[in-house]
């Protein structure tokens, strides 16, 4: 290590430059399966250690707030007045994933999001469950809502998610009763905070009215990627039309990804989900 | 103090960066806003290095995110590689030594980072590309250029860096 602030750059800062824009380049054009090996060599080597820490700190954090929900029950109403909001919503969303996971009739492994802080972190993010605990590639990711989107690669001790908000990201989806059919992919965004899904392909007559709800469609059967039945949305409006031919509906997603903290990936076979999704009719 | 005890200070304080990226990054809220520490361990770094160190080091820290994030890889090492370049190359031409100076370059090289991993990457829609660099890049970039400050005024008997206010 140099420390040379005053001086401009030599011969030999420009070769390093341009090796490492070559390098970086190379990586950029390199095939999916070599940009997957190596992501996956150095999440599960030299990353390892951090992303443990990362865990521990987000285990840390829930046992915090199941110490505090303790002491907030205690302690007056007033206090729990300022605190309990948050804590709410935390318990919430875990007891939402404890409801899912008993009501799951497949296979399924429950993990920790562990969020990154780099511009395309809304695209995937990194889960806390890898190969060891059952995670495959192509398993999808819920959350008690619905669908976030489908693990992407994995090793031992994690694995990476590719979230609904990804380009590349498409799911063949259906009305519950199944009158219409279509394919479901990230629309452009409305605002910094509202991202959209668009479902495409539906054909001109069947018309699916506003506020229907929007699941995955089982194509595929049980080897399929997406098990029939996991909410993706709710229309919320008709986009695009191609007069005579179909209709593109705006679709409200039923999950935020930025707001998720724990995700349950089904790792059994792709059976029908509708009813461990669809609120029971009392 | 000695060169040798300057360097091994500023390794702790850039190993502390990183750990407290991942250690931290529970409390640190939406990762669209949060501070970026790794990012901003590198810039700490290339503000006293010389431009080729610090472009490997760019390239070091850019493969990291894109292992973490393989969203478009590749694309974090060649952004993490110019930004570490230029800082370098940047500081050692005209940079003074002052606080409000470095929390704009920590600010500029935020920016330019998720600029360049945007454009390299390619793999955000328009519109939602265009709210990444006018809303959420300017507020990770002044997040970051905060704790930048911080943590210069922090370390600042550790750091080989004479700061004016």
């Amino acid at each position: 290590m140099t420390f040379a602030p005053d001086r401009f750059s030599s011969r030999r800062d420009s070769l390093a430059f341009i090796v490492c824009l070559l390098l970086s380049v190379a990586a950029r054009v390199a095939p999916p399966a070599v940009q997957d090996t190596v992501s996956r060599a150095v999440s599960g080597t030299a990353l390892a250690p951090f992303l443990a820490v990362q865990h521990q700190v987000e285990l840390i954090k829930a046992s915090r707030t199941r110490v505090t929900a303790l002491s907030v029950l205690r302690d007056s109403a007033l206090v729990s007045a300022f605190t309990a909001q948050a804590l709410r919503e935390e318990n919430e969303r875990l007891r939402e994933i404890l409801q899912l996971t008993a009501r799951l009739p497949v296979r399924h492994v429950a993990a920790e999001v562990l969020h990154q802080s780099g511009p395309a972190s809304g695209l995937m993010v990194v889960l806390s469950a890898g190969s060891s605990d059952g995670v495959v590639e192509r398993a999808p990711v819920v959350v008690a809502g619905g669908l976030v989107g489908v693990v992407h690669s994995v090793t031992p001790r994690s694995s990476v998610a590719l979230l609904w908000t990804h380009p590349d990201f498409r799911v063949s989806a259906m009305t519950l009763d199944g009158s219409a059919f279509g394919i479901v992919a990230p629309r452009r965004a409305e605002g910094p905070n509202v991202m959209m899904l668009e479902l495409s392909g539906v054909p001109y007559q069947e018309r699916v009215p506003i506020g229907t709800t929007i699941y995955t469609s089982g194509l595929g059967g049980a080897r399929g990627v997406y098990p029939r039945g996991i909410p993706i949305g709710q229309i919320v409006a008709v986009g695009e039309e191609q007069e005579g031919w179909s209709r593109t509906y705006v679709v409200q997603p039923a999950v935020h990804p930025a707001a998720v903290s724990h995700v349950v990936v089904l790792i059994g076979p792709a059976i029908d989900l509708r009813e461990a999704f669809t609120e029971p009719v009392p | 103090m000695n060169g040798r005890s300057e360097q091994y200070r500023l390794v702790v304080v850039l190993l502390l960066l990183v750990v407290l990226q991942f250690a931290l990054r529970p409390f640190l809220g939406d990762f669209r806003s949060s501070p970026d520490l790794l990012l901003l361990a590198l810039l700490v770094y290339a503000i006293r290095a010389r431009p080729g160190q610090a472009a490997v080091a760019g390239f070091l820290v850019g493969l990291v995110v894109d292992s973490l994030t393989p969203v478009a890889f590749g694309a974090g090492m060649l952004a993490h590689t110019v930004v570490g370049y230029l800082a370098a190359w940047g500081k050692a031409v005209f940079f003074a030594e002052n606080l409000i100076v470095n929390a704009g370059f920590f600010f500029v090289g935020t920016w330019l980072r998720d600029l360049l991993v945007l454009v390299a990457g390619r793999h955000m829609v328009q519109s939602a590309m265009a709210w990444q660099l006018v809303f959420w890049s300017p507020i990770k970039a002044l997040t970051t250029a905060i704790v930048g400050v911080v943590v210069l005024m922090l370390f600042r008997r550790w750091l080989p860096i004479r700061i004016t206010e």
